[in-house]
């Protein structure tokens, strides 16, 4: 490799099969500095006793040498292979997507199969398809439909920055001056929605689709408007899909009862989301539990920022893309599983953390978490509480709460 | 929701500072989040929107004393609000953040300290009113003297910043420390005057009365 860099680079860049053959075929390098060399004629010759001695020992050095290369070559080689399986079993998968699951959506998705093929990611290349049937379209939104709504956005972005804002006064209620800070605020989070990938930016190619479809969705649900969080939603899907089929399925995806409670701030709903929430999480992890009981850390602090945005603020994009795999599957549940399983991932940690460093630990959990252990974890995590499955906690709270009649929402447990 | 009720457990441990807590508000991308990235960090970068609240701590060093911040970074956007307002809770400090260059952001300031002193008892907690962006001197819409006067009518401390210049940032924060501490001090020696009566002798004990 070392002196591959330094021979410079071949004009044509080689396919990446044959520079992986090049690293794979070895010299042992680090044995090309062991030189054994007699001593300079100007002095006393070693005598034989050490000399044979120093040969010996060279001997085992260059032994030594050349077993770690070549175990530093096995391991390379096992690499290598391992990432073509991984290889092949995604475009095995992307086939068996294509060819058998997709055409036969309605009787295959939910076989055993297709859900074990599910729970291993899905394919980027077939994806934003198998998301978009997953999420369906229970609003009837039509490309048409979103052409409109995107017009009217125009039309409100050119009066606003034309400076006749005052003189529209439709959707009684909502205030120019609010729209127009919406606007301002959808402008500014679109300049720091995945800033790092540089393609959501002024100038970068997916900018206007972004701006498009938070634009739409403002005049589609007034009454929703823009609320912070929606910018990464709406990114990973422009990701996945084309425009228009992008914002079908936002629209649909922040129609769900979860997203529609979280986005609307209703307050008292989205406590009972956490109070189910703790059902399970004492069920799971009942240590931590307690734990986090008496340090006063509430699910809020860290679920609010992993709901909104469906953790694609708080994982690496790849990873949230496999958790939204199984979302789009299992519905609000996984949300919720996806976050017990992270904090059993980290319960030995966390269980050693006072409040504000478990609170910081978990609002800027580590860049490189590794996606099998997260679902691994994510696996072991029981939704079962006492013979009741989560839509059921969830339920009987929300009678309680309702029951509870509207006074004063009691943040306390 | 969290925090509440001033439960939080006592957290002096001798020998470590004395932990306070300071919450940032304001409306969204005033700079809130971007003047904790500076003081904490010395960084300025193109901080994502926050959602919910982001959590840093920071040991403020004041010569002979020292004072731990746990600062309680919040969303900006109203719509937040009704969540948001809740963290604010059991505050020692807070930072009330406007953006010069805006001078919505500054009406809104109002609002904001209304919130704010629904969680707080009278007379509890530091506030410093903090106008931010005087790197963007030329788009100012709020003068020095409108911030100032909003300040002395609410007894607020003041001061203007710019995160991405770095100017006065780490002079908000320790002036607010040191406020926190003289009022601690101020606290423990009007408590310890009842009972020092009989014996008003030996240098004052290291404050340790709970702030609130």
């Amino acid at each position: 490799m070392e002196y591959e860099d330094k021979a410079g680079r071949p004009s044509r860049p080689p396919s990446p099969r044959q520079n992986v053959r090049k690293n794979l075929d070895f010299e042992p390098l680090s044995t090309t500095a062991l030189i054994l060399e007699d001593r300079p004629a100007n002095l006393p010759a070693k005598p034989a006793e050490e000399a044979q001695k120093h040969r010996q020992q060279y001997e085992e050095m260059v032994v030594q040498a050349k077993k770690r290369e070549l175990k530093e070559a096995q391991r390379r080689k096992k690499q290598l292979e391992e990432r073509c399986k991984v290889e092949e079993s995604i475009g095995n998968a992307v086939l068996t997507w294509n060819n058998e699951i997709l055409p036969n959506w309605e009787t295959m998705w939910c076989s055993r199969k297709v859900r074990d093929l599910w729970w291993q990611g899905i394919p980027p290349s077939v994806r934003g398809k198998v998301w978009s049937l997953a999420i369906g379209n229970e609003l009837n939104i039509t490309h048409e439909l979103f052409d409109i709504c995107l017009a009217r956005a125009k039309e409100r972005w050119r009066s606003l920055s034309s400076g006749g804002s005052d003189v529209e006064s439709e959707d009684a209620g909502f205030s120019a001056a609010d729209k127009e800070a919406s606007l301002e605020l959808i402008k500014l989070d679109i300049s720091r929605t995945f800033p790092n990938l540089c393609i959501f930016q002024q100038g970068g190619p997916y900018h206007d689709m972004l701006h498009s479809i938070l634009g739409a969705y403002t005049c589609y649900r007034p009454d929703v408007g823009y609320v912070q969080g929606m910018s990464f939603i709406a990114a990973v899907l422009i990701l996945n899909l084309d425009t228009a089929d992008a914002f079908i399925a936002f629209s649909n995806l922040l129609n769900k009862p979860c997203q529609m409670a979280f986005f609307r701030v209703d307050h008292g709903l989205m406590l009972t989301y956490f109070a189910a929430f703790e059902v399970f999480f004492e069920e799971n992890l009942p240590k931590l539990f307690t734990h986090f009981k008496k340090n006063n850390l509430t699910p809020d602090i860290y679920l609010i920022d992993w709901i909104f945005t469906l953790y694609s603020k708080s994982l690496p994009l790849d990873l949230a893309c496999r958790i939204w795999d199984v979302f789009c599957r299992d519905g609000e549940e996984f949300l919720f599983r996806t976050a017990l399983g992270i904090l059993k991932l980290f319960e030995d940690i966390l269980t050693r953390m006072d409040f504000i460093h478990s609170a910081q630990f978990l609002t800027r959990l580590p860049e490189d978490l590794p996606a099998d252990e997260v679902f691994a974890a994510i696996a072991t995590v029981q939704m079962q509480s006492r013979n009741k499955k989560w839509a059921q906690v969830l339920a009987a709270l929300q009678k309680d709460s309702r029951e509870m009649e509207k006074g004063s929402p009691s943040l306390r447990h | 929701m969290a925090q509440a009720d001033g439960l939080t457990p006592p957290r002096d441990a001798p020998g470590q500072p004395r932990v306070s807590k300071l919450v940032l508000l304001g409306s969204g991308s005033v700079g809130k989040s971007s003047l904790v990235l500076r003081y904490v960090k010395d960084d300025f970068k193109s901080v994502l929107p926050t959602v919910g609240c982001a959590f840093f701590t920071k040991v403020v060093d004041l010569g002979a004393s020292s004072l731990k911040l746990e600062i309680w970074d919040t969303a900006g956007q109203e719509k937040y609000h009704s969540v948001c307002h809740l963290y604010f809770r059991g505050a020692n400090a807070a930072l009330l953040v406007y953006d010069i260059t805006r001078k919505d952001s500054f009406h809104k300031a109002r609002q904001w300290l209304a919130d704010l002193e629904k969680e707080l008892h009278p007379g509890e907690g530091v506030v410093m009113l903090v106008g931010n962006k005087t790197d963007l001197g030329e788009q100012r819409e709020v003068t020095f003297q409108e911030g100032k006067e909003f300040a002395e009518s609410n007894k607020l401390l003041f001061m203007e910043t710019s995160a991405k210049l770095n100017l006065q940032v780490s002079e908000v924060f320790s002036t607010v420390a040191q406020e926190l501490l003289q009022r601690e001090a101020r606290q423990s020696h009007s408590a310890q005057g009842d009972a020092a009566v009989v014996l008003n002798a030996g240098p004052a004990p290291q404050a340790k009365c709970c702030a609130r």
